[in-house]
């Protein structure tokens, strides 16, 4: 809108400090995230560095104490649950376990995705038509549904959420690595490359991969998000991680029961969660930004 | 995920037609396609069920004794070879027989048709609820892109699709049930009863509508012929309503009907357990919880069928008015 800019224009005579900070955080917000998510990454990897108490350590005398209270033993920021463990340990020690599930899950949906989504589109033909059929086919399901029947038949377990989210994701990498590829395949290089005698598998590794990995990349921060949130919920239900495991859905559905008298042992971890999606979803943009500019 | 996979076209590259095809064809390719996916999604349940896992475990009670496991091996055939056993368990599936609930005392199916209209119109009343927000404010950010309106709503609309889903839903009960007590936590009673889940529908998914609505008339707004109608001097309102509404109203119909569809994929089901909803989703995770298998069976087969019939509806919808507004 030319119009706008012009008139926004004309105050830089004089920018008042509060339009300043605006502009500031506009541009440079996402700073503020990726820092989240380093945090949260910390709080995976170095729990008891920011842990205050054991997150196994109960003691019913401190049972339920609101978000900021304080117990004989010390103080609580996210308050304590019905058996008195302190939340803020509990919140620290559920962050391993669930970037953990999200990262490796989405790896492994990617690995399918993109390897299904390459040959589909350099081969094209019959592959393509069945490769991709059947993650179309899968995306007209209730995925969910199917999860939950598979996790109970199997028992719920890490490593057979493990398992099973991958199967949620693969089809997006798989339509957009496809749809990369077949625009890779007219390339004048690739023409080259198979003229000079290259292998299809050299010609696929070395020269489409590397093209497709900005656009999987980007896809791969926000489906980290995704499978988080798929695992909460499967957990939630009671059909993904296992007490005594700690992750924020599970948390949150440890929570609910007290929902009346006890707000914060479900809202805290869900916020907690929220923002890591939301972080996540806000970095991907930003890559998305840089992708395209570089391009 | 529709949001950044697909810069090209705001619809998923399914939904547009192929050249040159009719009604008919396309409701046949897409009918076959269904049966297709359901008939995996049988076959997996079967694997499952009796090659990974021990099938006379899997259908008997969690606390049956060993005796009555063996019973229901007996009953069940079991001793049967392997194709037969998949022969017979097609059989039944197509002729509606999904198995007797123990937990219920009743035929599973019956369970679930008792559920099913119950989520459907959960699932209707929040999408009406999604669709309007994310109209009405997808078409409002997008005709004025970068302004303070935009850049608000779509840092909501991210925030929105961030969120759990279920966990939405517990705030929700937090604040107008326990704090302010308007509404019921739970359960479904009159017409109150619905409006939370409903809402938290419409804000998760609003926001996945918003996106898209928004994105299509960004794209909508910059063609020439907006330009043209703006150096007329026609008021931005009135180009808005009159003519790039006109254009993008087939797309936001798709958005609105994919995103029903999609819907169906995963959040109405965790929502309907947050406000014990006695849809299809409480009763799943009821009997997941129960170790019901046929249930379960029951319970993902029979919304497969609705999922892939209701895609169909869609597509065909967007066909007819896309049909009736070429000839027009």
């Amino acid at each position: 809108m030319p119009y706008r800019v012009v008139a926004s224009e004309r105050r830089v005579g004089s920018p008042p400090i509060r339009r300043r900070l605006q502009g500031l955080l506009e541009k440079r917000g996402w700073w503020l995230f990726a820092l989240f998510l380093s945090l949260m990454a910390a709080w995976a990897i170095f729990p008891g560095v920011f842990a205050p108490y054991d997150a196994n350590y109960l003691n019913p005398r401190n049972r339920l104490i609101s978000p900021g209270g304080a117990s004989p033993e010390g103080s609580h920021i996210a308050g304590t649950d019905g058996l008195g463990v302190d939340l803020f340990s509990q919140m620290v020690e559920g962050a391993r376990l669930t970037l953990m599930i999200a990262v490796v899950a989405t790896l492994l949906g990617a690995a399918i995705g993109v390897t299904v989504g390459m040959l589909a589109g350099y081969f094209g033909g019959v592959v393509d038509r069945m490769l991709m059929r059947l993650g179309e086919a899968q995306t007209a399901m209730p995925m969910f549904l199917v999860a939950i029947l598979l996790l109970s038949l199997l028992g719920p377990s890490v490593t057979i959420l493990i398992i099973v989210l991958p199967t949620l994701v693969w089809p997006i990498f798989a339509r957009v690595v496809r749809a990369e590829t077949l625009q890779i395949k007219q390339a004048t290089y690739i023409e080259a490359a198979v003229a000079t005698g290259c292998p299809t598998s050299v010609v696929l590794y070395r020269h489409v991969l590397p093209n497709v990995v900005p656009r999987i990349l980007v896809l791969f921060v926000v489906e980290i998000g995704h499978v988080m949130l798929a695992e909460a919920g499967l957990s939630f239900l009671g059909v993904g991680v296992q007490p005594p495991d700690i992750t924020w859905g599970l948390l949150i559905a440890e929570g609910r029961p007290l929902l009346t008298v006890a707000w914060w042992l479900t809202i805290l971890p869900g916020v907690l969660l929220s923002v890591t999606v939301l972080s996540l979803n806000i970095l991907s943009r930003r890559f998305e930004q840089y992708a395209g500019a570089a391009a | 995920m529709s949001s950044t996979d697909n810069k090209e076209s705001v619809l998923p590259a399914r939904r547009r037609a192929r050249a040159g095809e009719g009604i008919g064809v396309l409701l046949l390719r897409r009918l076959r396609d269904g049966i297709i996916t359901l008939l995996l999604v049988v076959a997996v349940i079967f694997v499952l069920a009796h090659v990974v896992g021990d099938p006379a475990l899997v259908f008997s009670p969690v606390d049956a004794s060993d005796e009555e496991v063996e019973r229901i091996a007996r009953a069940f055939g079991l001793d049967r070879p392997f194709w037969e056993r998949f022969g017979s368990y097609f059989a039944d599936i197509f002729t509606g027989d999904f198995g007797e609930s123990w937990w219920q005392n009743r035929p599973a199916l019956a369970a679930v048709a008792e559920a099913l209209p119950n989520t459907i119109y959960l699932t209707l009343a929040g999408i009406a609820g999604a669709a309007l927000t994310g109209i009405v404010g997808g078409v409002f950010a997008g005709s004025r892109p970068g302004s303070l309106f935009d850049r608000g709503s779509n840092f909501f609309s991210i925030s929105a699709l961030s969120v759990p889903n279920f966990w939405l839903g517990l705030l929700f009960i937090v604040i107008f049930s326990v704090q302010l007590g308007w509404f019921p936590t739970s359960g479904m009673f009159g017409v109150s009863s619905i409006v939370l889940p409903a809402l938290t529908i419409a804000v998760v998914h609003g926001g996945r509508v918003f996106q898209l609505v928004r994105s299509a008339t960004v794209e909508e707004m910059s063609k020439p012929y907006v330009r043209v109608a703006r150096s007329k001097g026609f008021p931005h309102r009135m180009v808005l309503w009159r003519h790039v509404l006109r254009n993008t109203g087939l797309t936001t119909a798709t958005i609105a009907g994919w995103e029903y569809v999609r819907l169906w994929g995963g959040a109405v089901f965790a929502i309907e357990w947050v406000f014990a909803w006695p849809g299809i989703g409480t009763l799943t995770i009821n009997a997941a919880e129960r170790q019901d298998f046929f249930v379960l069976q029951a319970a993902v087969i029979i919304a497969g069928v609705f999922v892939i019939v209701s895609n169909l509806v869609v597509d065909l919808l967007y066909r007819v008015i896309d049909n009736r507004i070429k000839s027009s």
